[in-house]
């Protein structure tokens, strides 16, 4: 190919949902891009903005509080029609936490029901005990596993989504169900925080070879060194992998 | 005196007692823990004991710098003052500290008490001890993992506030989410700040708290920022803007290793490399003042004070100059690289990350944190050492910094102290702090005796 490959990734509201820091999965996009010779180009809408979906390769929707979702809830309603649009035609999302309950129906916190984009068919209940902790899947997409730390008041039914993963230690999507985030066409949801990416390089290329297929038809990517990535995650998998240190972690939690 | 409080005080001064005996740590948090088991209401009773007025200092960073000068100020005038010092902030350190203040009589004789009050634990205490004058110094996002997120601290701190019959609060002003609590807060309030941005680029994080209104959801404008979310604020929509500063820090100047600024025709000067501090010596003037202590003693006192609270030390080390820093949250964290920055000589860096419950066990902050800094041409070597160094490592791995992970603290400082610039910053989060600090300690001393 003699032009470089080039792909445009949307940070929606970055300046409410920004919880956690999420934003470094923009960065993780954007440099294993880099690190590939691709070009990443990074726009960042705020409310107000005017979002061409057909424009993007790659979107992501962050995490914020609960007062901070209902403010972009209106602003992402009145787009609901060409997200659901570009969901459909295979458009690459990476949705975390907030982001991941606003892709549902709705999302009914202690006071309010907070409509969504209602681009998965789930649901998400607000309860007073937040699930805080770390967590690690074993999804089918991967041979690794994933890892990350969740932290939400909500429990998010999935109904007869496929979940990104099973729960190997943590509590996931309602804390009950065994079943962590959803996998939907190019989409993945998930409560997931860490950030995600960095410490799960394979769900980055995943999505990433995603996007460069639906644009230029590129079916493989060059591996990168991510021996430093595959440590940070081992470190927790391993942890929770050993019998003694969860039951310790268990007692310390409830006492 | 209640027979049940003096039998609660008797009852937690053993505890301590023995536990000093003992050798088991400091013993502040058990005799606390005992004495309200024995008398619920101990708390609210030996506040009313205290004579003159009681200080409570919240706020997610500079708490223990802040109530640390009011300590002072108050000794530094002949005052006896009741204290946690040492940082233990939650209700059992508390109540420890005013037990353990008792005389044999069971009387605390105390003129004042300056306590420093944890987030979390505000709710209960501050209700107990009703404070005079409450210091707010700022609310950011630190250990969310504890809360859950900013907009839950904030409640809490707007419940615990709300909770007490009548207070002076004492506000930072230029933070916007103080002053919207102190709005809501229904209590008389105090302002302090700084108008003009005098404040290093490198301490500003592009993550912040609050960018939309409070009261109105809308977007707030920003003339400009010093750090954090902190700055001149204001919204266009339902007209919120920062208040009047009643103390405000006027003719800054900001140098390497001092800085120094005039309050209300007072000159201070102060040691310290972080400019942060300015707003803890602020805050704490701005309370003394508006709870009528003499300041004569104030500049003296400041120029003389630590502003390091045992969490910053310098070491020499085999000729090497080696200085430790506590950082525990992005603005805590970003505030180091912003003095980092200010030293031009050549430096290395070591960066312990835990996780332990008291250091938050989610280390994603460490994405909201601007490290893209440290790419700078005297930043020679960075190493990475703790429980989550891999993730320290992969953090600068995507600003294209190398980072490389140590087995150890004291393996990574010899191998920078043996082969680097000579001119090392430690910097760790909370759990490291105590064990690096006695490590340096011990390897400045073996290493003199190879001198010899």
């Amino acid at each position: 190919m003699s032009e470089k490959m080039k792909l445009k990734i949307g940070h929606l509201y970055p300046d409410l949902l920004n919880l956690y820091g999420d934003r470094g999965n923009i960065q993780c996009f954007r440099k294993r891009l880099e690190w590939r010779g691709i070009d990443a180009e990074v726009t960042a809408f705020v409310m107000g903005d005017q979002i061409d979906f057909s424009q993007l390769d790659i979107v992501l929707l962050g995490g914020g509080s609960d007062r901070e979702q209902e403010l972009v809830c209106d602003e992402l309603l009145s787009i609901s029609k060409e997200f659901r649009a570009y969901v459909a035609d295979g458009g690459v999302v990476l949705a975390v936490c907030g982001g991941y309950q606003l892709l549902g129906d709705y999302y009914r916190t202690k006071e309010k029901k907070i409509q969504g984009l209602s681009v998965l068919d789930i649901y998400t209940e607000w309860e007073p005990t937040r699930l805080i902790r770390n967590i690690v899947l074993k999804s089918p997409l991967f041979q690794e596993p994933v890892v990350g730390f969740e932290n939400h008041g909500g429990r998010t039914y999935i109904g007869s989504h496929t979940p990104l993963g099973k729960v190997i230690y943590g509590l996931g999507n309602t804390g009950k169900s065994g079943q962590e985030g959803v996998v939907y066409k190019n989409v993945i949801a998930t409560y997931l925080h860490g950030p995600i990416l960095p410490k799960n390089p394979h769900i980055c290329d995943y999505l990433l070879l995603k996007a460069l297929d639906r644009k230029y038809g590129v079916t493989k990517l060059e591996p990168l060194n991510d021996k430093l990535e595959q440590r940070a995650n081992k470190v927790i998998y391993d942890r929770y992998q050993d019998k003694k240190y969860v039951l310790k972690e268990t007692i310390k939690r409830y006492t | 005196m209640r027979i049940r409080t003096k039998l609660a005080i008797k009852c937690a001064q053993g505890v301590h007692g023995f536990i000093l005996k003992m050798g088991r740590g400091s013993g502040v948090t058990l005799p606390g823990y005992i004495a309200r088991l024995i008398d619920p209401k101990i708390l609210s009773e030996l506040s009313k004991e205290v004579k003159l007025q009681v200080f409570a200092t919240l706020g997610t960073n500079g708490k223990t710098t802040t109530n640390n000068i009011l300590y002072h100020t108050l000794k530094a005038n002949g005052y006896q003052v009741i204290s946690n010092r040492t940082g233990s902030n939650m209700l059992n350190g508390i109540i420890s500290a005013f037990v353990l203040s008792a005389d044999k009589n069971c009387r605390i004789n105390a003129d004042y008490a300056c306590i420093e009050v944890d987030e979390v634990a505000s709710v209960g205490v501050l209700p107990q001890i009703q404070p005079d004058i409450t210091i707010l110094t700022n609310i950011s996002r630190d250990q969310l993992d504890r809360v859950g997120e900013v907009d839950l601290v904030f409640r809490k701190l707007q419940e615990a506030i709300s909770k007490i019959k009548k207070t002076t609060l004492m506000i930072n002003g230029d933070d916007v989410l103080s002053y919207v609590l102190a709005l809501k807060s229904k209590q008389d309030f105090v302002t302090y700040g700084i108008n003009e941005q005098v404040f290093p680029d490198a301490g500003r994080s592009e993550i912040r708290e609050s960018i939309f209104c409070q009261m109105c959801g809308e977007k707030l404008s920003y003339q400009f920022y010093h750090y954090g979310q902190l700055g001149m604020y204001e919204c266009g929509h339902c007209g919120l803007k920062r208040p009047e500063i009643h103390y405000e820090a006027k003719n800054i100047v900001i140098e390497e290793k001092r800085f120094a600024f005039d309050v209300r025709d007072i000159h201070i000067n102060a040691n310290a490399s972080t400019s942060y501090n300015i707003y803890n010596t602020l805050a704490a003037f701005a309370g003394l003042h508006t709870a009528k202590v003499n300041l004569d003693k104030f500049p003296q006192m400041i120029e003389d004070f630590d502003f390091s609270n045992n969490r910053e030390s310098h070491f020499m080390i085999s000729g090497a100059d080696v200085q430790l820093h506590l950082a525990k949250n992005p603005i805590g964290f970003q505030q180091k690289i912003a003095m980092i920055l200010k030293d031009p000589n050549p430096k290395d860096i070591v960066i312990l990350i835990n996780d332990e419950y008291q250091d938050g066990e989610d280390v994603s902050w460490l994405w909201d944190v601007d490290f893209q800094y440290l790419a700078e041409e005297q930043t020679k070597e960075i190493m990475a050492v703790g429980t989550r160094k891999y993730d320290m490592c992969l953090r600068l791995k995507y600003e294209d910094i190398v980072c490389k992970p140590a087995a150890s603290a004291r393996e990574a400082v010899e191998k920078l102290v043996d082969h680097g610039t000579g001119n090392l910053y430690v910097i760790t989060n909370y759990t490291g702090i105590y064990s690096t600090n006695a490590m340096l300690r011990k390897l400045e001393e073996l290493r003199k005796g190879c001198q010899n």
